[in-house]
């Protein structure tokens, strides 16, 4: 035990550099593509979304969803799938646990 | 590299509220089911304890070892 501890520590700092020099180019990515996509939205963008949910209402209430093609409609699946699993992940947050709750 | 996208607000918007929404979900739900667990572990210790003396007196009994001997 003692000397797993100690060859531990002596070959930590070098695992710890390797992670580091891993991690580096592959979290400037992530950050690139994250500062234009996972941004949250402006209040500037507010109008430019209450419009897309008007259009969204008008193509239910005129029926021209059914002119949409499979590949959209698969597509907007997979988009609303993404939505559920936000909504999944704030309650893991707020519940401090990944499956059930710890009470 | 791919140049990265131009999410559409509405999606963007759904995003964060989905995530705002569920995590005051999460939170309400927990508050909710906390006091109801703690009353059932409460119960599941009464019961024990009831089923305990029964055993405890039972057990004398076999034994012959009772006040009442």
């Amino acid at each position: 035990m003692a000397r797993f501890i100690r060859n531990f520590a002596e070959k930590a700092p070098a695992l710890v550099s390797a992670a580091v020099t891993y991690l580096k180019p592959r979290l400037a990515t992530f950050w690139y593509y994250a500062k234009v996509e996972l941004v949250p939205p402006t209040p500037a963008e507010i109008p430019a979304a209450s419009q897309s949910v008007k259009k969204i209402i008008q193509s239910a209430k005129t029926g021209s969803f059914k002119q949409l093609t499979v590949k959209e409609a698969v597509l907007n699946s997979l988009v609303t799938t993404e939505l559920r699993m936000w909504f999944y992940i704030g309650e893991i947050i707020s519940k401090r646990g990944i499956v059930g709750y710890d009470v | 590299m791919v140049p990265p996208v131009q999410v559409s607000p509405l999606i963007k918007l759904g995003r964060y509220s989905a995530l705002v929404l569920g995590m005051a979900y999460g939170a309400k739900r927990y508050s909710y089911l906390k006091p109801r667990a703690e009353e059932e572990r409460r119960v599941a210790a009464e019961e024990k304890k009831r089923l305990d003396e029964l055993k405890r007196i039972e057990r004398e009994l076999a034994e012959g070892d009772t006040i009442l001997k």
